[in-house]
């Protein structure tokens, strides 16, 4: 279907060659031929990829947040079903009972666990926990249809995959979650910045285009492709069962092995088993970013972190006309970069450069994933929304916003990369002990540098 | 006690006045030296500036030697002898057109240049169009403020000088079969004791033109306040040929 080909991939120099790129590259492959049909519209180092395939993929790889926007009936929800029944090897039909449904009528008891009635009866406390709270994929469809109030009930869950009820809590060793949203509409409330900011990154679900589109009203059935009743009647099973949570997994891993060796056998396309994730994991925490992805990763955080008026960017402080660092990000933003913005930046960086076989993180990688992960985060001030709203575009709003953002901050960088380096290698030199000045330049991150080195010094 | 610690800080070195409790938040740079990229256009501006440097002393000399009460009187042997020195000098230097076009700019420029003595900048800039590699030379001085004097002396055949703005006195004296083209005007003596050659003068022309002149033609594209004694050569004045011809009245106005 997409002009990129498994074999196009092949690269002399990067990580270990076990295999596993080939394989998760099949998986690509193999969704975006058979199961989620859409134009690629990113391009990292002349390969061609779909934004939402390619992102849901490494959110499973890496258990990564996710949220998917788009219009209704655009595979939101399908395309993290797809990816998460391949790379964790859960049926479809698990997948399904497992997912959350944003309502306003949402309770605690069907997102994460109720009390156990019959044992309540006999005078016992015990939990039922929810497939949601259990299984490592984790979906939860409209989320924005959950009131805010409601909405503060998964941000633990979703920030570190404790789930807890009445005195009981299960922890998530390994899990991922998917979040689908639709534009605002009359039943929609606004994800809070909190939980908004637990998100590593946000992926448009976009229209195929006709005749795609044509294609996908012409076959039907795709959702039998990745079913199994008798492996989902086991799963759910185990997951009803008493047993304590961790031999759950365990024996859930053996009927997805089946599972996955099932897909195998039928479709030609190899899920990974846990073990694998967990060396591929390894492999991708291995990567570190090159000095050139680390200091434009830097001078981004500055711009959008930087205030020389109040110290800090801060929402309820408003940037001041006149200010000398007008020109950059910080001036075009109401709030603060988060400590997990860097976290998500180097999370997909690497699961990029991992799966292109690069030895390490550069620029390019960094450029690709930042304004996926920076987009959802960033409050923008409304003369720059109103200024930009009608320009000509393909990305939503935010999405537009965030590549233009990152493509000002790379110009940036290209004109004063070397000179960034050197200030942050004399900063380097000032920490280990060196009587240097810290260099002057004209950027928000060479302030940055000066406080830190003046932190340094008693 | 707080005295005697603050006594002792203030006795280490700068260096060692740091908490070596915060971690290095720059620690992956530490091994980063930063290559200098070699861009082209500094070299071009470094070459520049050497070959401007061995310019201006060049001239520095010319004035020690020549001018070194910061007088200087022109007549034929002064003239003769700075032009000499001027060779000395320019002789060793290797420069281009837009080099000269520079050093007309820089005289102008006190920080750069401390004196401009018309005569032997004139003596200057001439000898380095004359040992230029270029066969052509365009000078665009049309912003100068100073109008420079000798410029054109001794242009030898095969060489075209082409000065865009005007010129001062003695403009392509003894000019040696070179073609000289000034757009503007031209003072007083343009001409005087050339040899062979053209003098092109698209605007008006001062006091003795062509004096002592041996041969060659002077054009001029306006009007000639007076023509010199003229041994030998061509003078037109608007296409029209005024010397020979009906002589006017040497150095008087008209």
């Amino acid at each position: 279907m997409l002009s990129f080909s498994v074999s196009s991939i092949e690269r002399v120099e990067g990580v270990a060659r076990d295999g596993y790129q080939k394989q998760v590259m099949e998986i690509y492959q193999f969704i975006s031929d058979h199961l989620y049909f859409n134009r690629p519209d990113l391009e990292v180092k002349g390969e061609r990829f779909n934004s939402a395939i390619l992102f849901s993929l490494l959110t499973g790889l890496q258990e990564g947040k996710e949220l998917i926007i788009g219009e209704p009936g655009l595979g939101k929800t399908t395309s993290a079903e797809f990816v998460c029944s391949l790379v964790y090897q859960f049926p479809l039909g698990v997948i399904w009972g497992s997912e959350v449904s944003g309502h306003p009528e949402q309770t605690e008891e069907k997102i994460i666990g109720r009390p156990d009635l019959g044992k309540l009866n006999r005078g016992e406390e015990d939990v039922v926990w929810t497939n949601f709270s259990q299984i490592p994929v984790k979906i939860v469809d409209e989320i924005n249809r959950l009131p805010e109030t409601k909405q503060s009930m998964i941000l633990d869950g979703v920030d570190r995959g404790n789930w807890e009820y009445l005195n009981e809590m299960i922890i998530n060793e390994e899990y991922c979650l998917f979040a689908t949203s639709n534009y605002q509409d009359g039943g929609t409330s606004t994800i809070i910045a909190p939980l908004m900011d637990r998100f590593d990154l946000m992926v448009e679900s976009r229209y195929p285009g006709a005749n795609l589109s044509f294609l996908i009203g012409k076959g039907r059935g795709k959702d039998r492709i990745l079913r199994h009743p008798k492996y989902e009647r086991d799963l759910h099973r185990i997951l009803k069962s008493k047993i304590p949570y961790l031999k759950k997994i365990s024996k859930m891993e053996e009927v997805c092995n089946a599972f996955g060796a099932y897909v195998q056998e039928t479709l030609g396309v190899k899920p990974l088993q846990r073990a694998e994730r967990g060396r591929i994991r390894a492999e991708m925490a291995s990567l570190d970013m090159d000095l050139d992805a680390s200091a434009f990763t830097r001078m981004l955080l500055a711009e959008c972190s930087f205030c020389e008026r109040y110290g800090q960017k801060r929402v309820v402080e408003r940037c001041e006309e006149g200010c000398h660092y007008t020109g950059y990000l910080c001036h075009d933003i109401k709030n603060c970069a988060s400590n997990r913005l860097p976290v998500s930046i180097k999370q997909y960086a690497q699961g990029l450069a991992w799966l292109l076989e690069d030895s390490e993180i550069d620029i390019e990688h960094v450029q690709s994933v930042l304004p996926y992960t920076l987009s959802h985060r960033i409050q923008w001030r409304e003369e720059i929304l109103s200024q930009k709203e009608r320009a000509k575009r393909d990305d939503p709003f935010p999405i537009f916003l965030s590549k233009e953002a990152v493509r000002a901050v790379a110009q940036r960088y290209r004109e004063q990369s070397e000179h960034l380096k050197d200030a942050l290698a004399v900063g380097s030199k000032i920490f280990q002990g060196e009587s240097l000045e810290p260099l002057e330049g004209d950027h928000p991150l060479y302030v940055e540098i000066k406080k830190d080195v003046h932190s340094r010094r008693i | 006690m707080r005295n005697s610690t603050s006594e002792r800080r203030k006795a280490e070195p700068a260096a060692e006045r740091l908490n070596p409790k915060i971690r290095n938040p720059f620690e992956e740079f530490k091994t980063f030296t930063g290559e200098k990229r070699d861009l082209p256009l500094d070299r071009i501006v470094q070459s520049t500036e050497e070959v401007m440097d061995r310019i201006r002393k060049g001239y520095e000399k010319l004035l020690e030697e020549e001018a070194k009460e910061l007088v200087w009187m022109v007549q034929y042997n002064t003239i003769i002898k700075a032009y000499e020195v001027a060779e000395k000098y320019i002789k060793e230097i290797d420069y281009s057109a837009e080099d000269i076009e520079d050093f007309c700019f820089a005289l102008e420029n006190t920080q750069r240049v401390p004196y401009l003595i018309p005569g032997p900048a004139g003596i200057y800039i001439s000898a380095l169009c004359n040992y230029a590699k270029e066969e052509e030379i365009v000078l665009k001085l049309s912003e100068l403020k100073t109008e420079i004097n000798l410029i054109g002396f001794r242009l030898p055949s095969g060489k075209r000088l082409a000065i865009e703005g005007d010129t001062g006195d003695f403009t392509g004296i003894g000019l040696e079969g070179g073609e000289l083209v000034v757009e503007g005007n031209a003072k007083n003596w343009t001409g005087a004791g050339m040899r062979g050659g053209v003098i092109w003068v698209k605007k008006n022309i001062g006091l003795h033109t062509g004096e002592w002149m041996m041969g060659g033609e002077i054009r001029v594209g306006g009007r000639i306040r007076s023509l010199g004694n003229i041994v030998e050569g061509k003078v037109f004045e608007r296409d029209k040929l005024v010397y020979p011809g009906k002589a006017r009245i040497p150095n008087l106005y008209y």
